[in-house]
């Protein structure tokens, strides 16, 4: 069974994001398919240059960073809401693959997980 | 009219009493679910879906004390309930066994309530014919 976790909040404004990952890193620390998807304000997870250590919070770059090599199959994100955010695929923290999100997309997937 | 098969379900319960209506959508779910054959094989709290699980909370006494109601019904469906560990733990849901490793002053966590950590929601994704997720009001 393949799932979809998605983070579609800002990080740092709360801990949803973090707890959706927590979901994805578990699911493949048991082997089971796990893909992540940054969509609407989630796409910021990406973004370069972050400076959490100014909000007194752990950057999210380092956690996700480590999500490949935890097993995670692959970080998607949200190519209109990269537009939206003015991010594009070769500036993003992490590799990151462009997507649409189509019913199709969500169809690949056995079920979807938004907190 | 035929009857459909009898369906295993997991509740992922990740909004918080009073701040949403997920521990109470799920409540009349999780009775509902039952009502119709169906089994439930466990409840999940995760998120800040834990504050479901203390025992501290307490109500005005002309409000519904969702923390009482979902252990009652725990309780006599024989449900095992888990809050997620790391969530409980950040946000000061804890057991007897975590107070003492933290050298806390006291442990909360309702009767029949558990910690355990997304392992029991990974088997649970493995197990359960289905997964439900209540989520917190945006």
């Amino acid at each position: 069974m393949h799932t979809l976790i998605v983070i579609d909040r800002l990080p740092y404004g709360d801990w949803h994001g973090r707890e959706a990952l927590d979901m994805a890193f578990s699911l493949a620390a048991f082997d089971r398919p796990v893909t992540l998807l940054f969509r609407g304000a989630g796409v910021n997870w990406l973004r370069p240059g972050q400076s959490a250590d100014q909000l007194s919070q752990k950057s999210v770059e380092r956690n996700l960073s480590a999500a490949t090599i935890f097993g995670v199959s692959a970080l998607l994100a949200d190519k209109a809401a990269l537009r939206q955010y003015r991010l594009s695929s070769d500036q993003l923290s992490q590799s990151a693959s462009e997507t649409d999100l189509t019913p199709a997309f969500y169809k690949q997937f056995d079920a979807v997980v938004v907190l | 009219m035929t009857r459909s098969p009898a369906l295993s379900y997991t509740l992922v319960i990740s909004g918080a009493p009073y701040t949403s209506q997920a521990p109470q959508s799920a409540l009349a779910f999780a009775k509902a679910l039952i009502s119709g054959g169906h089994k439930l094989d466990r409840v999940f709290l995760y998120g800040d879906g834990v504050y479901l699980a203390s025992s501290l909370v307490t109500p005005p006494s002309d409000e519904v004390n969702w923390t009482q109601l979902w252990s009652e019904f725990l309780m006599q469906t024989r449900t095992p309930a888990v809050a997620c560990i790391a969530s409980a733990l950040r946000r000061g849901i804890l057991d007897s066994a975590e107070q003492t490793r933290y050298e806390q002053p006291a442990s909360n966590i309702a009767e029949p309530f558990e910690m355990a950590g997304l392992g029991d929601w990974v088997e649970a994704t493995m197990t359960s014919s289905r997964i439900l997720y209540f989520l917190p009001t945006d």
